[in-house]
């Protein structure tokens, strides 16, 4: 059993004899390593196998190298499990490594049940769990609300409360980082809407009202919705898995424990920023996918100044005014959404993503409704 | 080649650092089959770096990490393969993959690598945790134990392939002072029967006087080291002040504003 061996070995020898009475004995020799004991293993389950033993001896006096491997395939046999119901003995283990062979019992082993796979539910006990979850959530969101509303005013009446440093850092992070992919995300999508638009109204020889088309479709709806979605793409996410992953290092109870409320101390800078930085990159939407729209009509030949009169005439400022209402409702929702699942991470190295993938699909819904909750109300109104 | 007091790990020339800054220069030093080598110094000299550039996974600025005969920092490939299944690594934090369970964790480099039956590796993988204490854990998630409890399913994971080397990266830091003990014994006991060579990165001066056969000290200013023996004859015969300030545990008078 010592290392080294005595002899270069590199294969495990297995000699089985069969005694009267019910007596076997198993004689293993050479090396017992990773690469050799699964060829043992099956040679002695074809010579074991069905065989009637009462009694067996393992003897392991000629092994010269016994790894990892080699004592589980030892304490496999010591456990009777190739000879059911027999006696087995282990023999010629040197007495250092007896001591560490006996270290584990059958006892370790029956105590090891492996964990049970999870079963697949009937559908009610789902549904009634899925809304459970559904009516806890709306709550812990109710309560976040209540928090926030709370936190906010005295922030904002006391600037010493409020971490303008962390507003201003948030805001370039979410806000001008954004512009890049704000830009061309608008463009081309003003494009889009142009050459889309462009086709179906050729037809009826009112191309010009292309102009008019993408005005008010990026003033009112695209430019504050497509802003939104990429905010929540962008920073709802990272301001999810940033908090959480501050709360699973413990610094969230670090800054409870200073006295200070993470509400206040994270979640209101970055709601700040946030109502503050909507609405300029949807602005910034509107104007890029106008732009765009009107590359497109100079390229079916109109003159720029028919398609800005064209333009101009066909929103008004109460227009402009809906979509920045509603950037800024996104910019809430963005935010406080992103901290919310944020501040919800529980333990465990799954959990930022898990966060980080609620943030995003929860501001994208209420983000969806929000805007259709707009839309419903300003036709009511318009009546 | 499995002669005990042959070379199994040798460091020639090595220079480490980040960027411009250089930690380490020019770091020599060689530790045989079955040593419980033990690196130690203060916090932030590059203990740590150190170890994480001998187990290739920090390139070194220049000079060569040797295991085993192969070169470990020129080896690419299938050889540089062959030259990390010779050793086993404990991390600081114990690194267990959250999504598995314990056992799940320590069998995950039999499923890899080793061409073994299912219930044979089930019990390779339990009895390594029973020798580290933790078979009664096996089928918790990591994030079920306690930090020391993580750190000996660590240890399990690493030796479940039966490496000739460990490395441990402060094996008993945060520990209680018997699980500590308990650690010790089973490193001496390693070292002793199965001829595993131990490189441990540790502050714990305790465990350093209990297990280590040989330890050396890094240190920043120095850039290098400077002390190298066994334990106790640093710590009764240091002539180096903060040597022996460090194995006698005295505070430098120097170092801190004390209250009085």
């Amino acid at each position: 059993m010592e290392t080294p061996p005595t002899c270069p070995q590199t294969e495990c020898e297995i000699d089985v004899q069969f005694g009267q009475d019910g007596i076997a004995r198993v004689a293993l020799r050479g090396r017992l390593s990773m690469r050799t004991v699964a060829d043992c293993w099956d040679k002695l389950e074809t010579k074991l196998h069905g065989a009637k033993v009462k009694e067996l001896e393992v003897d392991v006096r000629g092994v010269g190298f016994c790894g990892g491997a080699g004592y589980a395939l030892l304490r496999y046999l010591n456990m009777g499990r190739m000879t059911p119901g027999a006696k087995v003995s282990v023999v010629g283990l040197a007495a250092g490594f007896q001591t560490i062979f006996e270290g584990f019992t059958a006892r370790d082993y029956d105590a090891f049940h492996p964990r049970p796979q999870t079963s697949s539910h009937p559908l009610v006990e789902e549904a009634g769990h899925a809304t459970r979850q559904l009516i806890v959530d709306m709550r812990d969101q109710l309560d976040f609300l209540g928090i926030v509303a709370a936190n906010l005013p005295p922030s904002l009446v006391n600037p010493k409360r409020m971490r303008w440093p962390e507003v201003r850092h948030i805001f370039v992070l979410a806000g001008a980082n954004a512009v890049p992919i704000v830009s061309l995300v608008s463009l081309l999508l003003g494009f889009i809407i142009a050459f889309e638009s462009a086709q179906r109204l050729a037809d009826f020889g009112a191309q010009i009202y292309v102009a008019n088309t993408i005005t008010v479709v990026m003033v009112r709806e695209m430019g504050p919705l497509m802003t939104a979605i990429l905010l929540a793409g962008r920073s709802a996410s990272a301001f999810a898995a940033e908090i959480g992953t501050m709360k699973v290092n413990e610094e969230l109870n670090a800054l409870e424990t200073l006295g200070l409320s993470p509400v206040r101390f994270l979640v209101i800078p970055r709601i700040v920023a946030g109502v503050l930085v909507a609405p300029l990159l949807a602005c910034y939407s509107i104007l890029m996918g106008v732009v765009g729209g009107a590359l497109v009509m100079l390229g079916l030949g109109f003159s720029l100044m028919l398609i800005l009169h064209q333009m101009a005439m066909s929103v008004q400022l109460g227009d402009l005014a809906v979509g920045i209402e509603k950037s800024v409702v996104f910019g809430i929702i963005v935010s406080g959404v992103g901290c919310w699942r944020g501040l919800q991470t529980q333990q465990g190295p799954s959990a930022v993503g898990l966060s980080t993938t609620r943030a995003v699909v929860t501001s994208l819904l209420l983000i969806i409704l929000a805007d259709a909750f707009f839309s419903t109300i300003s036709y009511f109104f318009k009546q | 080649m499995n002669e005990p007091g042959d070379i199994v790990i040798s460091v020639k020339d090595l220079s480490i650092g980040y960027g411009d800054r250089v930690i380490l220069e020019k770091v020599n030093f060689q530790v045989s089959r079955g040593e419980i080598f033990v690196i130690l110094g203060e916090s932030g000299c590059g203990k740590s770096t150190l170890m994480k550039t001998m187990i290739g996974l920090n390139p070194p600025q220049s000079g060569d990490v040797w295991i085993e005969g192969g070169n470990l920092t020129a080896a690419e490939g299938d050889e540089r393969l062959r030259l990390l299944r010779k050793f086993g690594v404990m991390y600081q934090s114990g690194a267990l993959f959250g999504s598995m369970t314990v056992l799940e964790n320590v069998r995950l480099p039999l499923d890899e690598f080793a061409d073994l039956q299912d219930p044979l590796k089930e019990l390779v993988a339990l009895s390594k945790l029973k020798l580290v204490g933790m078979a009664a854990a096996a089928n918790k998630m990591p994030s079920e134990l306690s930090g020391g409890m993580q750190k000996r399913a660590a240890i399990a994971r690493a030796m479940v392939m039966d490496p000739g080397i460990l490395f441990l990266d402060e094996p008993s830091a945060g520990l209680d002072p018997i699980t500590s003990a308990g650690i010790d014994l089973l490193v001496s006991g390693l070292a002793r029967h199965f001829g595993i060579t131990f490189v441990i990165v540790s502050h714990e001066l305790a465990s350093i006087y209990a297990v280590a056969d040989r330890v050396i000290m890094v240190d920043c200013a120095a850039r290098g080291i400077i002390a190298r023996g066994k334990p106790a004859e640093l710590r009764d015969g240091a002539t180096d002040p903060w040597v022996h300030r460090f194995f006698n545990r005295e505070a430098d008078p120097g170092h801190l504003v004390q209250p009085t």
